[in-house]
């Protein structure tokens, strides 16, 4: 265990230190920063404009840096052979691979929160999408109406992102983590450059095969009180189309910008379900991944 | 110590996955407190059999134990170091943040003078604060020498130790095997040249075409090597080695890579 966190946290400082790495952080940070000027080209909604291209930014940056460094954590490491000196330590496969995965993980989480933070500063001079929570409100909210320890006692007003933007974050934290997981499969079947296309690929299906398969399924109509089917697409098509959308990831799920657009609450529920089956494929693709690495001849 | 049976590899190449022997039917025993060195031309097989032995790559067949526990076992690696054939680091970090990391993944702990006397001892003290990315290649191989020595392992195994490096490189780094012969440390080195043969080592491997030709003490080596410059003092020898032993290893590798 003790060796996995010390892993974890070579792997983070590594990466946090790759130029891959901090392009990207930067380049979203300056595009999170510049979304005040794109939205002030609309004469409506400035505000939703703001966050869906903010949202896009942390999105799209966050899913580069899990492809990009997913496919590149460890089979850079066996190309540069530095890895020769970490496995021939008294440590097994597995491990090394735990504290290069979560390494990654933790260097997601590190760019997804401060890239939040960016949106949060910007949203906040802007005045625009942030809901006012004071302490006091909370305090009465608690039902006891006295002043609560550590709360002060002068009017003074919090302001905080609404809830479907901060799981918006979180989502885009599953997201991120659950591709580099594919992308760190693909590395170590394949070149660098390939597992990244095959990740990109695996995530755009992965974003319209639920709208896909939609469109496959039979049209019906109610006619005369039976139902019937007025439509329906080729046979080997729908099946194809179904049998992608069982196998691989839905990614739709993860994106909630239109909630996020119009503070719409998401519930326990939804969240709770969504996160499970991302840790799940994330670790499915990642006992697939110490499967093979552990055969792996490494030379 | 180290026990190697009937060791062999093969990889598959191409599109048709054509077999390829790098290894064939390897016995060899590493005797304790001795320095092996693991002679041979390019390809030999030299490289393959130390990762073998390290658990980088898995043998095709036969088996190969390391105090007891099988080479791809993690267990097998508890008092054994490596260093590579060109080792490198990973970007952005500095020396010390590295062998720092390193002396995390041993089985027992390692306090901040141990990890000083091993810089000190690879002669890479002085550049510790320095980013490894900015080192030259004679400091990157100081530095996983450091790596390997850490924790004071009975085994060390060097893959090519000396190749790259300059002539100075190359005196101070004998310099350093020569300290850890001398505190009776197992050492198993491969190279191919063979003037390393004499002044290092106790035993001597040779390998050609992947299979082992020879593997004896050095005095029997030596011995015959004598002999077999005699007769042929009436040839002309070649002109690069200048003794018995170079001459002799080097016709064994030449009429072996022959057949």
């Amino acid at each position: 265990m003790k060796k996995i966190l010390y892993g974890i946290m070579y792997s983070f400082k590594e990466i946090k230190n790759s130029k891959i790495f901090y392009s990207f952080l930067i380049f979203a940070l300056i595009l999170i920063s510049g979304s005040y000027f794109v939205s002030q080209t609309s004469f409506i909604n400035q505000g939703r404009i703001m966050v869906d291209f903010s949202i896009f930014a942390i999105s799209i940056f966050n899913i580069f840096i899990g492809i990009f460094i997913g496919a590149s954590a460890v089979y850079d490491d066996i190309e540069k052979k530095s890895i020769f000196l970490s496995i021939t330590r008294p440590l097994k496969r597995t491990e090394y691979l735990i504290g290069r995965f979560l390494g990654l993980a933790a260097a997601i989480i590190f760019s997804t929160i401060i890239m939040m933070l960016i949106f949060y500063l910007v949203l906040l001079l802007m005045h625009k999408f942030i809901v006012p929570a004071s302490p006091l409100a909370i305090a009465k909210a608690a039902g006891s109406g006295a002043k609560p320890a550590g709360v002060f006692s002068a009017p003074f007003t919090f302001y905080l992102m609404p809830q479907p933007l901060i799981i918006q974050g979180l989502f885009i934290i599953i997201e991120s983590i659950f591709i580099s997981a594919a992308a760190l499969l693909f590395s170590l079947i394949t070149s660098k450059a390939l597992a990244s296309v095959f990740a990109i690929l695996v995530f755009f299906i992965g974003n319209v095969s639920s709208r896909m398969n939609d469109l496959v399924k039979p049209v019906k109509k109610i006619i005369n009180g039976k139902v019937v089917i007025v439509h329906q697409a080729n046979r080997v098509l729908a099946h194809t189309v179904r049998f992608i959308y069982t196998v691989l990831p839905n990614f739709s799920i993860f994106n909630i910008s239109s909630e996020a657009a119009y503070k719409i609450n998401i519930s326990s529920g939804v969240i709770f379900y969504r996160i499970i089956y991302g840790i799940c494929y994330t670790a499915l693709l990642f006992i697939i991944s110490s499967l093979i690495f552990r055969r792996k001849d490494i030379g | 110590m180290i026990e190697i049976k009937n060791a062999s590899k093969y990889f598959r190449v191409g599109f048709f996955g054509t077999k390829k022997i790098a290894v064939e039917d390897l016995s060899l025993d590493i005797e304790e407190g001795k320095v092996t060195g693991f002679f041979g031309p390019n390809g030999a097989g030299k490289s393959t059999t130390i990762k073998m032995i390290v658990g980088l790559i898995k043998p095709s067949g036969g088996n190969i134990r390391i105090n007891g526990f099988d080479a791809s076992d993690y267990r097998a690696r508890i008092k054994l170091g490596y260093l590579p054939e060109n080792p490198s680091f990973p970007r952005g970090l500095k020396g010390i943040e590295i062998i720092n990391y390193y002396s995390k993944l041993l089985n027992k702990k390692i306090d901040k003078n141990e990890i000083d006397d091993a810089l000190k001892l690879a002669g890479i003290f002085y550049a510790k604060n320095i980013h490894a990315h900015k080192y030259s290649k004679g400091m990157t191989q100081r530095l996983a020498l450091a790596v390997s020595i850490l924790g004071d392992p009975e085994i060390l195994i060097f893959d090519e130790p000396l190749s790259g490096l300059d002539p100075i490189g190359r005196k101070e780094f004998k310099d350093i095997i020569f300290k850890l012969k001398e505190r009776k440390k197992t050492i198993f080195f491969s190279s191919h040249v063979l003037a390393d043969s004499k002044e290092m080592c106790d035993r001597i491997a040779v390998m050609v075409n992947g299979r082992l030709i020879k593997n004896e003490n050095l005095e029997d080596i030596e011995s015959e090597a004598a002999g077999y410059a005699e007769e042929r003092k009436d040839e002309g020898l070649p002109a690069e080695y200048s003794t018995p032993l170079e001459i002799y290893l080097y016709d064994l590798m030449l009429k072996s890579r022959k057949n």
